[in-house]
C-alpha cells in the first residue's frame, strides 16, 4: 500500500490521546472510529503492530504495552512489538505461561489490579528487567472466536495506577481491530508469498521447456510432446542428432510431483545430454547417469527410462530400458509388440548394468510413453491403459506423427476430467530413407 | 489406505491397506522411516494393497535405501498381485527382498 493511500491520524486525534483530560463518549467514539479505519487499511504486518502499540499506548494512557502473538503451532507466546521503558521484544512464553498465556487459554479479559496477589502472574520478567509491575490489562486478540495472541497493558499513568472496567471495554474495543488488522497483513503476506512461489513455479516451467528439444526439421524421425499436470512436470525427454549422424533419444517420468521432482529432471536431462555426446553404449550410458545421481538423490526418488541410439546407416535402434512402462512398436503389417523393462529405475542402486535392446528398423514406429498416458482416466474413471492406446494410434493411421500424438494428447485430455499426472509421448519413425 | 502395525520375529511390520496413491503415501513413508529411525529391522505387509502408484513404491525405495544405510534389515512381504504388477514393470522385484510371509523371512535370514 501507496504511503499516500493511508488514511493520517490527525492532529485533533493525536492530542485528545496525549492529554490526561476525561474525554467524552462521543470523543472516544471518534477516537477508535479513526484508530479501527486505520488498521483497516494497514497490508504491513510490521508496519501494522508497531502502529498498533503505538495508538494502544497513547489512547489507554499505559506506562507499557505489548503484544504477543501465538507461534510455533500455538505452543508459544512470542513478544511481536513493545512500548515503555523495558524492551522485552521477541521474549517467548509458553502460550499458557503468566497472565498473557491465561488471557489466550481462557479467551477472556484478565485484569489485575495488584500482581502481586495474582498467582499466574509471571515474576521472572520484572525479576530480569528491573520494571515493577503494579497492575496489567491483558485482552485477547480475537478472530473469528479464534485467539490469535494478546495484547498486554501495563500500569496505568492517570489516576492510581490501575486500570478500570472503562479501559477494559476500550482495550477489548482497540484489540478486536487489532486483531483482524493483524489477520489482514498477514492475509496479504501470505497472497504476496503465493504470488511470488507461482512465479518461481513460471519461471521453473520455463526452464524445464528450454530443456526439451524443439525440432527444427519436420522430416526428422523422432517427435515427442509433453503436457505437465502441475506448472512443472516430472517427465521428460529429449532427441537430437550426433555428428556421426546417430540419433539419441530418451523419454523418463521422475518419481513424485512438484519442484524435488522437477530439480531431479533437470539434472538427469542435463547429465544424459552432455554423456550421450561420448557414450553410444545405450546401457553403458545409463550405468554412468545413475552412478552420478546415485551420490546425491534422496528421499526415495528414482527415474524410470529409456534412452537410446537410433543408427540410421546401419537400419536398427538400440535401447535400454531401465523401469519405464514398455515402449510399443507398432510393425509395419499392424502388430504390437512391447519392449519390457530389463532392469530396475536410475537411483535406486549404484553400479547397476542396464541390458540392452536391439530393434531392427523395418518400418512402423516405436512409441514411448510415461504412465500419465496409460493411467489418464475416462468419463468412467477407467484408465485408458496399453490397450487403449493401441486403439488410438490405430485410430490415426495415415497422419503425420506430430498429428498423431495430437490426436492422442486430446482424446486423453478430457476437458471435464482433471489431469493427475505427466503426459509424455514420443515416436521414433522406424522407416529407412 | 489404512495402516496397521504389529512386531513378530524381531521384525515391526507395517501393513498397507487399500489404495497408495499420492494422497496416503505420505502417512506410509513417515510410518516407514520413524521405524527405520527407531532402529527397528522392517517388513512392509503389501497383501492388501489394491493399488500403488510411483509416490507408493518411492515411499518403499526410500525405506530400503534408508535402511541399507543403517544396517537395517528391510523387505516386502505378502506382496498382492496388483502391487506385484507394478513392482514388475518396472524391475524393482529384483531390487526389494520380498517374502510370502514373515515365516519364509525367517527362514531366509537363517
Amino acid at each position: 500500500m501507496c504511503e499516500e493511500n493511508k488514511p493520517l491520524m490527525t492532529g485533533n486525534v493525536r492530542n485528545l490521546f496525549t492529554d490526561n483530560t476525561e474525554h467524552t463518549l462521543e470523543e472516544q467514539l471518534a477516537q477508535l472510529a479513526e484508530i479501527t479505519q486505520y488498521f483497516a487499511t494497514s497490508l504491513n504486518i510490521e508496519e501494522t503492530l508497531q502502529n498498533a502499540i503505538e495508538q494502544f499506548l497513547l489512547y489507554m494512557g499505559a506506562e507499557a504495552a505489548s503484544i504477543f502473538l501465538l507461534e510455533n503451532d500455538d505452543r508459544d507466546l512470542v513478544c511481536r512489538e513493545c512500548a515503555g521503558p523495558v524492551n522485552i521484544l521477541g521474549l517467548r512464553l509458553r502460550s499458557n505461561e503468566g497472565i498473557v498465556g491465561k488471557t489466550v487459554m481462557t479467551k477472556t479479559c484478565q485484569m489485575v489490579r495488584d500482581v502481586t496477589k495474582d498467582p499466574d502472574f509471571a515474576r521472572s520478567v520484572d525479576k530480569n528487567t528491573g520494571f515493577i509491575t503494579k497492575s496489567i490489562l491483558c485482552t485477547p486478540l480475537l478472530i473469528q472466536g479464534r485467539c490469535i495472541g494478546a495484547l498486554e497493558l501495563i500500569n496505568k499513568k492517570s489516576g492510581k495506577g490501575l486500570f478500570d472496567d472503562q479501559d477494559k471495554h476500550l482495550s477489548m474495543a482497540l484489540a478486536s481491530a487489532a486483531a483482524l488488522a493483524i489477520h489482514n497483513a498477514r492475509m496479504a503476506d501470505a497472497l504476496v508469498e503465493q504470488e511470488r512461489m507461482r512465479k518461481e513455479l513460471e519461471l521453473a516451467r520455463e526452464i524445464q521447456l528450454s530443456l526439451l528439444p524443439v525440432p527444427s526439421d519436420t522430416r526428422f524421425p523422432v517427435t515427442g510432446m509433453n503436457v505437465p499436470a502441475l506448472e512443472v512436470s516430472g517427465d521428460f525427454y529429449d532427441f537430437f542428432r550426433l555428428d556421426d549422424g546417430t540419433i539419441y533419444f530418451n523419454l523418463a517420468d521422475v518419481s513424485g510431483k512438484g519442484m524435488n521432482s522437477a530439480l531431479l529432471m533437470a539434472k538427469a536431462s542435463s547429465l544424459l545430454h552432455h554423456l550421450a555426446k561420448s557414450i553410444n553404449d545405450p546401457g553403458e550410458l545409463l550405468t554412468r547417469v545413475n552412478d552420478e545421481l546415485c551420490e546425491t538423490v534422496s528421499h526415495g526418488m528414482f527415474i524410470t527410462i529409456v534412452s537410446g541410439f537410433i543408427d540410421l546407416s546401419k537400419g536398427f535402434i538400440t535401447l535400454s530400458n531401465a523401469g519405464h512402462q514398455p515402449p510399443l512398436y507398432h510393425h509395419r503389417n499392424g502388430r504390437f509388440e512391447e519392449i519390457p523393462a530389463q532392469a530396475p529405475p536410475l537411483c535406486i542402486l549404484p553400479s547397476m548394468q542396464f541390458p540392452v535392446t536391439i530393434i531392427p528398423m523395418k518400418g512402423g514406429s516405436l512409441y514411448l510413453f510415461t504412465d500419465g498416458v496409460t493411467e489418464s482416466l475416462d468419463e468412467n474413471n477407467q484408465p485408458l491403459d496399453i490397450s487403449g492406446l493401441v486403439k488410438l494410434i490405430q485410430s490415426n493411421p495415415r497422419v503425420t506423427a506430430a498429428k498423431r500424438l495430437e490426436n492422442i494428447i486430446a482424446e486423453i485430455r478430457k476437458p471435464n476430467i482433471n489431469q493427475r499426472d505427466d503426459i509424455t509421448l514420443m515416436v521414433i519413425d522406424c522407416r529407412l530413407k | 489406505m489404512n495402516i496397521n502395525t504389529r512386531e513378530e520375529g524381531g521384525y515391526a511390520i507395517i501393513e498397507l491397506i487399500g489404495e497408495v496413491d499420492l494422497s496416503c503415501s505420505p502417512v506410509a513413508r513417515k510410518q516407514i522411516l520413524a521405524c527405520l529411525k527407531a532402529k527397528q529391522d522392517l517388513l512392509v505387509d503389501l497383501s492388501a494393497v489394491t493399488y500403488i502408484d510411483s509416490s507408493g513404491v518411492a515411499s518403499l525405495v526410500e525405506g530400503y535405501q534408508t535402511a541399507k544405510k543403517q544396517n537395517l534389515k528391510f523387505g516386502l512381504i505378502g506382496v498382492s498381485d496388483s502391487a506385484m504388477s507394478v513392482l514388475q514393470l518396472a524391475r524393482l522385484d529384483k531390487v526389494f527382498p520380498i517374502h510370502a510371509n514373515v515365516e519364509e523371512r525367517l527362514r531366509a535370514d537363517g
